[in-house]
């Protein structure tokens, strides 16, 4: 069977969707609502491209949530005490880091695994933030959303540099070596040791780039409305992982495309979209998502199965 | 050898309650516990400001404790904790109406006093509701100024919390009461749950103007739904012509309702909320406060009337872009 | 086996559950000192009260991750349960008893549908349960449509959740009960010591004959059953049921089972363990809500006692699991040095 089975058949469930909304309700298309739709699915896209590369090296990341909160806020409390916005981007994008590192550190160098990790760090930083802000909704100074630049500028630079975040990132991963390596140290760590290279190091990266990786998105989402709420990471662990199991990503490690993330991602997120264009109740919604997660991981399964007879 | 250390745990264990020696309290002190539904939220923060003015007058101790996320256990816990410490009057506002009763039940049966404020429990189970505005009021009101909003007529939805929270399904209830009773030219055409997050009641909200092209208002029943919608309709560059209601923090609206995207945001005066339901709760507690009364003195508000096991606060406020710089909360 | 009295006391230290008794103890003494009303009665029955629904998860999921697997389904399955349950007991004027029985029934099943998709089907667990998490909520928002809820029960139901037999909260015997069953299973028959196998190497435990496929599925129709009595009494302790019974509980239950010293790949830990992780993580709880003497950034301690509480097991899991990693490494070199200098026979096994 084709290589690229998964990404086909989850293009062609999008394209059955949206096929059905063009005729179903066209309002789905129209420009506007459309591009911000799509700008509001981008922070999530920029966090799945860092939750693949963490689940392609064979490690999960649960607390990418509260990073990506702890960031959003970090850098909201520094805009609003009057600095530049690049200084607020820079502090998001650096306490994402120190967040990424320190999971890195206990992963690969302490041996611990990933999950229960990362279920300890999703707890502490949560916890923190609620201490720090106690939920409050954080108005931020004028000139940070958009960048201080025009709506459509704003949502242009948002899509704009997630896409390119992406290609880039899917390009690396087939092309240069670092991308090599995540692949080499998901499919059998032991091995890509004896093949000169280091795994520890490997997962160690992968970590702070998916810190780092949070923070951007936490930019994102900050710079589309003048307020931040401290909730706003909560459930994009769960959203992003499944966007990339979706997407034909191996949870075992060592398989996957990015593109395949963009679709699942993609798929997962219109799934309200289209009930609510459908005019159907929205309480229905989680029920779908469960069950688009179920049929991709049997579909998996059952090819797989086949392949072995 | 792992038998041994079970046994040696369980023994260790087994001893604890006999090593207890219960301190002994200063009992002089008027202790007041303030359950809000939430405690990650400005609207109970304000609450809390005004209940900490009130212990203050009262030369009372207060305790404000609450649940910080949406399991339903946590707030029977809080209050079994608070029958554990001996408080002497409980001041709850109530998320899950049934569940809570049983735990305020509990409370009552160990001699404390239970006053309710915000939602209601179970009639029997608290002696008086400090009522910000009647479930009945609150819908009214939205459905009221939403309709004045469109001329009475066109279609419209409603973005609320989660589609479990007890309180908001009241609301939406009388919602819907109305605008079948008064409104028959509108039309509810949606109800979507934002989570209690910003970022997806904008994207809802977003959803909502593109599938309902016809929309003409969006009534936001929970408080983080409000700026949300806001921004999805000023993206959408329908500003005016859609109009946004909802329920609110003056501060957290304020420049959406100044640019005339948000037309209205209602609430009653929080502050004095959380400040009346602590001077009802001492009141009762002194017995200054007993079934029956028809009013009572609640400090600097004067003398409250009482109606029946209600002490209502007051009518919610509107607040627009002509009164809303007067806030601060 | 014990030649010599110290060498019995440094293993017995260096055992996991020694560990954790310590750390209880010292949370008790603690908490005892700074708190108010704390080692009394009533609150020692609060504590057990208000977790005990954890306590049945995380002792349900124990023999799931002995297996190197996880279930992250079980706090949904609650939510489903529960709303079944109050179907049944308030549109079909079933017996809340039967009820409860049917409801463990479901939280069965829906433990036999992680079970088959994961071992008929080889799919990873943490997918699948990921898959049945969203769908077993969904599902109970969806029949419920998200706004109704159940109450009304009879006294005698409520009494469950409420009462006390024998001093002890009802609900703790049923607690005791299970979790007696469970570590009777996985300690004292064949049939559990598998789990281990299997979670050690399900290759090797294949070719030793072991039914893998088999003995794995019944480790989460057990934790889907337990789910499904768990949401039963949280029914009886509040008095109403609601799609959104037990949100957030799976993580609960894997942070006690993990804390209790139990190896998230499988293959080694005890459920013993697993239930003095869970007491640890009960007293933090409960224990903080009494220290109102005391200020941390300028509020009471009780008053944020729920996010300290959150921030410290986060903190306390992350040190079990870095000293378990190095106390692991130290006790291998011991091992090697030992086993080089007089090759007899490692007393340490657990």
């Amino acid at each position: 069977m084709n290589k690229y089975f998964r990404e086909l058949t989850v293009a062609a469930a999008l394209g059955l969707l949206m096929l059905g909304l063009a005729i179903l309700a066209p309002h789905f298309f129209q420009f506007q609502p459309f591009i911000s739709r799509l700008t509001s699915q981008m922070p999530a896209l920029v966090a799945a491209i860092g939750i693949a590369l963490i689940i392609i090296s064979r490690q999960i990341d649960i607390s990418i949530g509260s990073q990506f909160s702890m960031c959003a806020i970090i850098a909201g409390v520094t805009a609003a005490s009057g600095l530049p916005l690049g200084v607020a981007i820079f502090a998001a994008l650096g306490a994402g880091a120190m967040m990424g590192a320190l999971n890195g550190v206990l992963v690969a160098y302490l041996g611990l695994p990933s999950i229960v990790v990362t279920l300890a760090t999703m707890v502490t930083w949560q916890e923190a933030l609620r201490l720090w802000q106690q939920g409050r909704l954080l108005n931020l100074p004028k000139g940070i959303q958009w960048f201080g630049l025009s709506q459509p500028a704003g949502q242009t630079i948002v899509i704009s540099l997630a896409f390119i975040l992406l290609i880039g990132a899917a390009w690396a991963m087939k092309n240069l070596a670092a991308g090599r390596f995540i692949y080499a140290t998901g499919t059998d760590a032991e091995a890509a040791r004896l093949a000169g290279i280091d795994p520890k190091r490997t997962t160690f990266g992968v970590f702070v780039l998916m810190g780092i990786l949070a923070g951007l998105a936490a930019v994102f989402n900050l710079v589309q409305s003048p307020q931040v709420q401290p909730n706003c990471g909560d459930g994009l662990e769960l959203k992003t992982i499944a966007a990339a199991v979706v997407g034909g990503v191996a949870i075992s490690g060592g398989r996957g495309t990015l593109w395949g993330v963009l679709l699942g991602m993609l798929l997962l997120a219109n799934v309200n979209p289209a009930l609510t264009h459908f005019h159907q109740p929205p309480y229905w919604e989680k029920a779908i998502q469960g069950l688009v997660i179920l049929l991709a991981v049997v579909a998996d399964g059952i090819r797989s199965r086949k392949a072995r007879l | 050898m792992k038998r041994k250390t079970f046994i040696v745990s369980l023994a260790l264990l087994a001893t604890l309650p006999f090593i207890s020696c219960s301190k002994s309290e200063s009992k002089s002190k008027l202790t007041i516990a303030l359950l809000p539904k939430s405690k990650g939220n400005q609207y109970f923060v304000t609450c809390e400001k005004g209940a900490r003015t009130a212990a203050k007058e009262l030369g009372a101790e207060l305790k404000f404790d609450g649940p910080i996320n949406s399991d339903p256990a946590k707030q029977n816990e809080i209050v079994e904790n608070w029958i554990t410490d001996g408080v002497d009057v409980i001041v709850a506002a109530c998320e899950n109406k049934d569940s809570i009763s049983t735990a305020l039940k509990k409370a009552q049966a160990a001699n404390i006093k239970v006053v309710t404020y915000d939602a209601d429990a179970q009639p029997d189970a608290r002696s008086f509701f400090v009522n910000q505005a009647t479930a009945q009021g609150i819908g009214e009101q939205l459905m009221d100024t939403a309709a004045s909003l469109t001329g009475g007529e066109g279609e419209f939805a409603l973005i609320t919390g989660t589609l479990t929270a007890a309180n908001l399904n009241e609301w939406i209830k009388y919602i819907k009461a109305q605008q079948a009773a008064k409104y028959p030219n509108m039309k509810l055409v949606d109800i979507k749950p934002c989570d209690d997050q910003k970022d997806k009641a904008q994207q809802e909200a977003t959803n909502l103007l593109s599938a309902y092209p016809n929309l003409k208002a969006i009534i936001g029943v929970c408080s983080p739904s409000v700026p949300g919608a806001a921004e999805a309709i000023k993206q959408a560059g329908k500003a005016g012509a859609v109009k946004l209601v909802g329920l609110g923090l003056p501060s957290e609206n304020k420049a959406y309702v100044k640019e005339g995207v948000t037309q209205a945001v209602i609430l009653w005066n929080v502050e004095q909320l959380g400040y009346l339901a602590v001077m009802a709760g001492a009141a009762v507690a002194k017995g200054e406060l007993a079934p029956g009364a028809t009013e009572f003195t609640a400090g600097k508000l004067g003398k409250m009337p009482v109606a029946g096991d209600n002490i209502v606060l007051g009518k919610p406020f509107v607040f627009t872009k002509e009164n809303i710089d007067q806030f601060d909360f | 086996m014990s030649s010599s009295r110290s060498f019995s006391i440094k293993s017995l230290l260096a055992r996991h559950e020694t560990v954790l008794v310590l750390v209880i103890l010292f949370e008790v003494i603690l908490f005892q000192v700074l708190g108010r009303n704390f080692l009394t009665g009533r609150n020692f029955s609060n504590v057990f009260r208000h977790s005990v629904e954890i306590g049945l998860l995380a002792v349900a999921m124990t023999p799931v991750i002995l297996t190197g697997g996880i279930d992250l389904s079980v706090g949904s399955m609650m939510g489903l349960c529960a709303v079944l349950f109050g179907m049944m007991v308030n549109s079909l004027g079933m017996n809340p008893w039967l009820a409860g029985i049917s409801a463990v029934a479901f939280g069965a099943m829906g433990g036999g549908v992680n079970a088959l998709l994961i071992t008929r089907l080889n799919l990873p667990p943490l997918i699948v349960t990921l898959g049945t998490f969203s769908l077993f909520r969904g599902l109970a928002e969806a029949i419920t449509k998200g706004a109704e809820s159940y109450s009304g029960f009879s006294p005698s139901f409520l009494a469950l959740g409420n009462s006390n037999i024998a001093g002890l909260p009802a609900q703790i015997w049923v607690f005791f009960i299970v979790a007696a069953g469970i570590w009777f299973l996985v300690h004292r028959t064949t049939f559990g010591r598998s789990f281990r196998a299997i979670g050690y190497a399900s290759e090797g435990a294949r070719y030793a004959g072991i039914p893998v496929a088999r003995n794995t599925s019944l480790a989460y129709i057990i934790a889907g059953a337990v789910a499904g009595l768990a949401a039963v009494i949280l029914v009886a302790r509040l008095g109403e049921a609601r799609a959104n019974a037990g949100i957030g509980y799976e993580l609960l239950a894997i942070t006690a089972v993990v804390l209790g010293g139990v190896s998230i790949f499988g293959g080694s830990g005890t459920v013993v363990g697993t239930i003095l992780g869970w007491i640890a993580l009960a007293i933090l709880n409960n224990g903080l809500t009494r220290i109102s003497d005391y200020k941390i950034m300028d509020q009471t301690v009780a008053s944020v006692a729920r996010e300290l509480s959150g921030l410290l097991t986060g903190l306390l899991l992350l040190t079990a699991l870095t000293i378990g990693a190095s106390t692991k490494t130290l006790a291998v070199r011991h091992a090697r040095k030992q086993s080089l200098a007089k090759p007899t026979s490692n007393p340490a096994t657990s």
